[in-house]
């Protein structure tokens, strides 16, 4: 493991004087030879202009799962440092190139044809070529690979390949969210893919090689000398280290043992926004919501009333400024605001009126009932839970918590075995509206842990995701119609809608993430 | 020796076996599986379905036990389902980590436990004494992850002289693994010593109360030589029972400890395999620590044995 520098002058006198004290003491022999506190990984030069060098440590709260490579998770910052997708968003959710170096949607919507970069080699020497992008649909199309954008995966029906850097994808039908698709799907070796998908072996054209992983510990990856992209990527190497516990990790950055975090509390974030050691970055592109969700099946919460209510009832500021440190955005739709469906007068539907929540629930007869309420049982959403339990008692509504771990929940979310409330957070509005619908669970027609169905939502949902265009003022009525029934039904109660938020020192510059948290250090670098 | 050692192992064999049924029966009953897990949040039936075929978790719970024991008595540990990877590989690497930091933190009990327990028993002083009872009450009351949190603040992100968390290769560079080994070792090591020095405190008094004690100070032995030479010696066996305990706690505690440190030993390894119901990893893992217990155990008998001959001849 390498080991990194701790803060610089402001504690080097003391630090000296203390060592110096402390040499007698017994820890002479540690002060004297290497300190793991103080090796230093980084490149000689300025700040102005990115250098060539060094191995940036990043932070990590959650183990790379290697089964859910091909899904978005809590782990997807590895993806993007091994792999390449097709098309990568800019801020304004337009698509631009990554091996797809052009392309053209059929006037009819249902089929696309993508040119290909015929300069790109996996790590394993092979040249990609269009077999690799059947390859990579496919395999997504594969049930056993947990992806959640199957559903856009597999409306694409054929392939029509026009020599090795030219295919046309038909589709079943027009479908708004393919870029979400391009976006989100990364290119795996074929030869290997069943190597990545249990972890041993990672094989892709991104910049980075695999070089080792520690389960529990760290995963390192080094400069993949034949990238594409000329003179990229700067940096000799990364290191992923896994620190699950928040203080230990805010602690890791805080001595620059770790260079980069997208793991950090929020509350923990405000702390350090006054330190100049540290650069925040907040991504505005609403990546997770956070949300109560209602089991239609459960006592009282099968009327509607009842739902609204709890929507009226809580006090979404306070959530936000307590619970979230202020990094988020109170909200009553899923919606962020670089999205086509985002409206103000959607977003401020609901606020903070006890009142009014104690009028509905008058109206449906309701005078202190009580509820189940189940959330994950880690600090950070324990603190949540406990906060609505609040709101939700001046109103007249007793909760029961019920603390669940992660697994339990899962099984349940898919089960639809949810009690009557519980709270979660939830991806997907960041990309086009309909993905929300098709692909995140809280919200599919289809299927949802509210047990919620309705032919008009279906039917809408489904408009809005066949369509050929996505920023129409005809595709943006559509969502708009989405959002109406999905603040008149309210099964899920939208709270406040957060980003990832990138802690980093001051010596690392040029980090992105994509719509889906991958992590691109094509252009970063580290001063010195 | 062998006698005895003959009479104490089917008794071990046994609890290995027991262990082996309710570790794979616990499991099975805590809510959730592998295959949700896998499958992740926005999975159907049908996902999950494939998934749980692939794992073999479709089959009945007698056919899943006898193979897992089947395999194991074959040497074949299977594979992680979550974390990726041979658990025999994956508990390879976690255990140099995990010894490295139990031997650490054992070294670190013994040499504190021993001159706090015989400071504890033999300071003629009234403050002295009061001082390593309230050390020692101290170190019990705080639990390790406040103590963790504590060391880290003032020798991490105050003084900058260790490393926050990580670890290190003893065989690789050695100067450095030791410096991420101080803080968790110590932690780890400050309850288990507080424990050891209170038995020995009372072990030495008990002996230091003996008729021989009075008789010797009356031929003129000194004080320091009754206590080292005598009293001491006598106090060691129940201490050494008490230190073979106290490995198993040290096993247990590096769970916490390991993730305060960020320290990928095995504690790292249970606690992510028990997160995502990666079995194969928990069971395997858990049925070690009842071994690693077992035969701690079966040391401590025979080590006391050695010191006692009266055990050894019942």
């Amino acid at each position: 493991m390498t080991a990194f520098p701790a803060p610089s002058a402001p504690g080097l006198s003391r630090r000296a004087l203390l060592r110096g004290g402390l040499a007698g003491a017994g820890l002479l022999t540690l002060a004297a030879c290497r300190s793991a506190a103080d090796t230093a990984s980084a490149p000689a030069g300025d700040a102005a202009s990115p250098r060539r060098g060094g191995v940036l440590t990043v932070g990590a709260g959650v183990d790379f799962t290697p089964a859910l490579l091909f899904a978005q998770s809590a782990n997807t910052l590895v993806q993007r440092l091994v792999f390449n997708t097709l098309t990568r968003y800019d801020d304004k959710l337009q698509p631009q190139p990554e091996l797809a170096t052009s392309w053209q949607v059929a006037p009819d919507g249902a089929s696309v044809t993508l040119k290909l970069r015929d300069d790109v080699l996996f790590h394993s020497g092979r040249k990609f070529t269009a077999d690799d992008v059947v390859f990579a649909v496919k395999n997504l199309q594969n049930p056993v690979r947990s992806a959640q954008l199957r559903s856009t995966a597999a409306a694409v029906t054929d392939f029509r390949k026009n020599g090795d850097f030219e295919l046309t994808l038909v589709l079943a039908h027009p479908v708004s969210n393919i870029f979400d698709l391009f976006e989100f799907m990364i290119i795996p070796d074929s030869a290997s893919v069943e190597e990545a998908f249990t972890g041993t072996k990672l094989i892709g054209t991104g910049p980075y090689t695999f070089t080792d992983r520690k389960p529990g510990s760290s995963i390192t990856f080094a400069r993949n000398e034949k990238y594409w992209n000329p003179g990229r990527p700067y940096l000799d190497g990364v290191e992923v280290r896994i620190v699950p516990q928040a203080d230990s990790l805010l602690a890791s950055l805080k001595t620059g043992q770790t260079h980069l975090s997208y793991s950090i509390r929020g509350k923990d974030v405000a702390t350090l926004k006054s330190d100049p050691q540290f650069r925040i970055t907040s991504y505005d592109t609403g990546a997770g919501a956070y949300y109560i969700g209602a089991n239609l099946t459960g006592e009282h919460v099968s009327d509607k009333r009842v739902r609204q209510a709890i929507a009226w009832a809580v006090d979404r500021d306070r959530l936000v400024q307590q619970a979230l440190g202020g990094y988020g955005t109170v909200s009553s739709t899923p919606w962020p605001k670089s999205s086509p469906a985002f409206s103000e007068a959607s977003a401020t539907r609901y606020h903070h009126d006890p009142e009014k929540a104690r009028q509905l629930l008058k109206e449906a007869g309701l005078t202190g009932i009580t509820l189940p309420f189940a959330h994950s049982n880690d600090p950070g959403n324990t603190a949540i839970a406990q906060i609505l339990q609040y709101d939700l008692k001046q109103v007249g509504i007793e909760t029961v918590l019920q603390p669940t771990d992660s697994p339990t929940m899962q099984k349940q979310l898919i089960s639809q075995t949810m009690p009557a409330l519980w709270t979660l957070s939830h991806g997907f509005a960041q990309l086009h509206p309909a993905t929300l619908a098709v692909s995140a669970y809280p919200f599919n027609e289809a299927k949802n842990s509210s047990r919620f169905s309705s032919p008009a939502y279906t039917e809408i949902v489904q408009k809005a995701w066949k369509r050929p265009d996505s920023d129409s003022p005809e595709a943006k009525a559509l969502y708009q119609q989405i959002t109406d029934v999905l603040l008149d039904e309210q099964f899920v109660i939208d709270l406040a809608i957060a980003g990832l938020t990138e802690v980093a020192g001051s010596k690392v510059r040029g980090a992105t993430l994509n719509k889906f948290g991958y992590l691109n250090l094509d252009d970063a670098y580290l001063t010195a | 020796m062998r006698t005895f050692l003959l009479k104490r192992l089917p008794s071990g064999l046994l609890v290995l076996l027991l262990a082996s049924f309710l570790v794979f029966l616990i499991l099975r009953l805590i809510p959730g599986d592998p295959a949700t897990t896998l499958a992740g949040p926005d999975a159907g039936p049908q996902a999950v379905a494939a998934i749980r075929a692939q794992l073999g978790l479709d089959e009945p719970l007698v056919g899943q036990y006898l193979t897992w024991i089947g395999n194991l008595l074959s040497g074949d540990l299977g594979p992680s389902y979550a974390i990726g990877g041979q658990v025999s590989d994956l508990i390879g690497n976690g255990i140099s980590a995990t010894v490295q930091l139990t031997l650490g933190a054992l070294l670190l009990v013994v040499l504190l436990a021993l001159p706090l327990g015989v400071l504890g028993a033999t300071a003629r002083r009234r403050p002295v004494a009061a001082a390593v009872h309230a050390f020692t009450t101290a170190v019990l009351a705080v639990p390790p992850f406040v103590t963790g949190v504590l060391l880290v603040l003032l020798f991490a992100v105050t003084l900058g002289l260790l490393p926050a968390g990580g670890h290190e290769s003893f065989l690789d560079a050695p100067d450095l693994a030791l410096q991420y080994l101080l803080m968790p070792a110590v932690c780890l090591a400050l309850p288990s010593a507080a424990v050891l020095a209170r038995y020995l405190k009372d072990g030495i008094e008990r002996a230091l109360a003996e008729d021989y004690v009075r008789t010797a100070t009356a031929v003129g032995v000194s004080r320091r030589r009754i206590v080292w030479l005598h009293a001491l010696p006598n106090a060691l066996p129940s201490a050494v029972t008490v230190l073979g305990l106290q490995v198993g706690h040290l096993v247990a505690g590096a769970v916490l400890v390991e993730r305060i440190f960020a320290w990928p030993g095995l504690g790292q390894l249970i606690e992510q395999g028990v997160i995502r119901r990666d079995y194969p990893v928990v069971q395997d893992l858990l049925l070690l620590i009842v071994a690693v217990y077992v035969a701690v155990q079966l040391l401590t008998d025979l080590a006391y044995a050695w010191l006692d001959p009266r055990i050894r001849w019942e």
